[in-house]
């Protein structure tokens, strides 16, 4: 049986990369006003300081390859409903 | 984990240039680019990435305010005393006018760098907001159309490409700590500031002949959270008032920062992103709400009159020269007041059920089209955490209704102890050259006090770079006080030492919660001056025992020492204001008699914090001192 860890428990991950689709270019990095992101040479960049995104996605937007990705929070995911749903009950 | 820039903390970097721009989000960029018009060297300085940096950095949908634009019907002097009036005068006259009569001229320049202003590929053709000769797109009153829809998400890029086109030094990742002034007295020329490398903790000097402070507003005073630091404001997470902290550091002088409203934004916990749950607000007006049962919530005109059709929700109502809306419009006064959707108690009592949704189903193409896809996409931080996610969800704007969440577009409530520098909160105070009682410090954007928004900030940014560079052109540099420089360094430096110190966050939550408790929704001297020595007591026994264990981390601590700076500046200016005032949301049980005081304008000293009164109307007639002192020539020349 594998060793159990200690690991922080974020409460939210904002900044997902696709290690098969990053360039390892770094303008994700240099693209974010808060300096969220770090990269280890060569590696694939990550969110460091995670908490103090403010979900702007300028990252996503800098990213030539699709590989960032930007997710709300549970709790930050607004519903919304068909139309005809309302006006059917 | 290793932090991966090297460590550079024993490296000093100097710098000169005759213009020093501090911040370099839309105010920072557009001055830096109106002192190089002046032809002297300038510099501006960043914490971010000047690409993406600022407020407005992500984006922006609506220029407001650009009066002189070729179809606006509301000229400068009618639409700024309409800003003065709805705030009984206290506003800020010279920044608002700037922003009326310059905001075409700067949007203008905006286009020639590569952003798009106009609908240049004929999407909208048709629209009652479009202008078919210029294209321009118009937002909220179509008959005033003094407020454009702009793709902002394309001003930014343009903005730091024209920088490097012009030569201006740029400095990027540096966090400016704290003015230099001459011979190191508070109160004194602005002859300098210092900073360090987010990155590597090197420390940079920079020397200059005039500087113009770019720093956007304070935030996190009143509420703080430690899971989400990033959500807990409207602004990014480190626009944080460092310029505010500095500045009154520096002995500059500040009004209004007693003025702070109840909370109306917190997405760290409460509200949801902005934009992003139901609403008929700014990026979504005007659109249809319905309720749970799928009823349309009528809109009324201010008179009370139900509208009939969509189209209404775009004019003035009868007799009504104009009306106006945007960010800096909360309640706005009977004159200015534009159609909206009947209050929630009227609603309530007319059996109208929650949840509402906002239904961009049933609305005239085009205006679904220019909401669903221009100003949520072109608004900040909308392209991506709102468009692309909901559209990944399987959002459709003709099948799908938003929820909205509470009543409002604000989408949660708050406690009135809860508060923010939402709308027109006070900062810096200054003259017709934007420039403050620091000789050489000029001002521009959310700094100064009673401002907002993107076109002012743009528009005030150019205004004060072209004062700064004009000014700098009959001065010498000044040297700078060594003691000055080397105290600066021991505090930015100190926290790097002790590991066992304490970390931002629980002195960020320890400030929020003592403004909450001393200086909440009404004042009394015996909490502020509580509060004052709360304050007081974490300066003296809490900052000496911080502790940042890299760079990034001391930026964030560097700006909660700012967070406790510009706490305490409130505390000072709501203990100056005696009186009660409602435009200034300030309210005592202990207060004084009689009508509310003008602007109240304090500052520190050797000799401690002095306040002076300063009239409603200093700035005097507009069009007169503007032409005094616009510094604009050639084609502007029939204006004045």
């Amino acid at each position: 049986m594998s060793a159990f860890e200690i690991r922080p428990v974020e409460a939210a991950k904002p900044i997902c990369v696709d290690e098969t689709k990053c360039l390892r270019c770094g303008q994700c990095v240099e693209a974010c006003a808060i300096d969220v992101l770090v990269q280890e040479a060569g590696s694939v960049p990550f969110a460091a300081y995670a908490d103090e995104c403010w979900y702007c996605g300028c990252c996503v937007m800098e990213c030539p390859n699709g590989a960032i990705s930007l997710h709300h929070p549970l709790m930050n995911q607004p519903r919304f409903v068909e139309k005809k749903r309302l006006t059917e009950e | 984990m290793r932090w991966p820039y090297e460590n550079k903390t024993d490296e000093v970097i100097h710098h000169r240039s005759s213009v020093l721009i501090l911040g370099g989000g839309i105010a920072g960029c557009m001055a830096a680019i109106g002192a190089s018009i002046e032809g002297d060297d300038v510099l501006l300085v960043d914490k971010g990435c000047v690409r993406y940096s600022g407020a407005g950095g992500s984006g922006c949908d609506h220029w407001e305010s650009a009066a002189t634009n070729p179809c606006s019907t509301v000229s400068p002097e009618e639409l700024t005393k309409a800003m003065l009036d709805d705030n009984d005068g206290y506003n800020n006259a010279i920044s608002h006018y700037i922003e009326c009569v310059e905001g075409w001229d700067r949007l203008q320049d905006i286009e020639k760098m590569g952003g798009k202003i106009r609908d240049t590929e004929d999407e909208f053709v048709g629209a009652a907001f479009r202008d078919e000769k210029t294209k321009l797109l118009f937002a909220y009153d179509y008959k005033a159309r003094t407020t454009l829809r702009i793709w902002g998400t394309t001003f930014k890029p343009a903005m730091a490409k024209e920088l490097k086109r012009l030569g201006v030094k740029i400095c990027e990742r540096i966090m400016v700590t704290g003015l230099l002034t001459e011979d190191g007295c508070i109160g004194g020329r602005c002859v300098g500031a210092v900073g360090f490398d987010v990155r590597t903790g090197a420390f940079h000097v920079f020397q200059c002949k005039t500087a113009v402070m770019c720093m956007s507003r304070p935030a996190r005073v009143w509420i703080f959270s430690a899971a989400y630091p990033g959500l807990c404001e409207f602004r990014p997470t480190n626009c944080i008032g460092d310029g505010h902290a500095m500045g009154w550091r520096a002995g500059a002088e500040f009004t209004l920062m007693e003025r702070s409203v109840k909370g109306e934004f917190s997405a760290a916990g409460r509200s949801y992103p902005p934009y992003m749950a139901g609403n008929n607000h700014n990026t979504w007006y005007a659109t249809d709400l319905i309720d749970a049962k799928g009823r349309a919530i009528p809109y009324a005109d201010r008179d009370g009159n139900i509208l009939t059709d969509v189209s209404q929700r775009f004019y003035p109502a009868k007799d009504q020269p104009f009306f106006l809306k945007g960010g800096a419009i909360d309640e706005p006064l009977f004159d200015i007041a534009g159609p909206e959707t009947l209050p929630y108690e009227q609603l309530h009592e007319k059996g109208y059920q929650l949840p509402f949704y906002a239904d961009l189903s049933e609305l005239p193409q085009e205006e679904r089209k220019v909401i669903w896809g221009m100003m949520v996409g072109q608004e900040g931080k909308t392209q991506v955490p709102v468009y692309r996610y909901l559209i990944e969800q399987g959002f459709d704007p003709e099948k799908h209704v938003l929820q909205c969440y509470g009543t409002g577009w604000k989408s949660a409530e708050f406690l009135p102890k809860e508060r923010q520098l939402f709308g027109i909160p006070g900062g810096f105070m200054h003259d017709w050259d934007l420039q403050t009682n620091l000789p050489g410090l000029y001002c521009a954007g959310d700094v100064l006090f009673s401002s907002d928004c993107y076109g002012h900030a743009a528009a005030t940014g150019h205004y004060a770079g072209r004062h700064a560079a004009h000014a700098a052109k009959n001065l010498d540099y000044k040297a700078l006080t060594k003691s000055q420089v080397d105290e600066e360094h021991r505090r930015i430096y100190a926290p790097l030492q002790d590991q066992d110190g304490i970390r931002w966050k629980e002195l960020n939550e320890a400030i929020a919660k003592t403004m909450q408790n001393y200086c909440g929704e009404v004042k009394c001297d015996g909490l502020l001056k509580t509060g004052l020595e709360e304050l007081e007591k974490y300066e003296q026994n809490v900052l000496p025992h911080l502790y940042a264990a890299n760079p990034h981390e001391l930026m964030r601590l560097i700006e909660v020492e700012d967070v406790l700076t510009v706490a305490q500046l409130i505390i000072h200016s709501s203990l100056n204001r005696r009186r009660d005032c409602k435009q200034a949301h300030f309210y005592r049980s202990d207060g004084e008699a009689g009508p509310s005081e003008p602007f109240i304008v304090v500052r520190k000293t050797q000799d401690g914090v002095k306040a002076r009164q300063v009239s409603l109307d200093f700035a005097g007639d507009l069009r007169t001192n503007y032409a005094l002192h616009s510094l604009k020539g050639g084609n502007d020349s029939e204006r004045v």
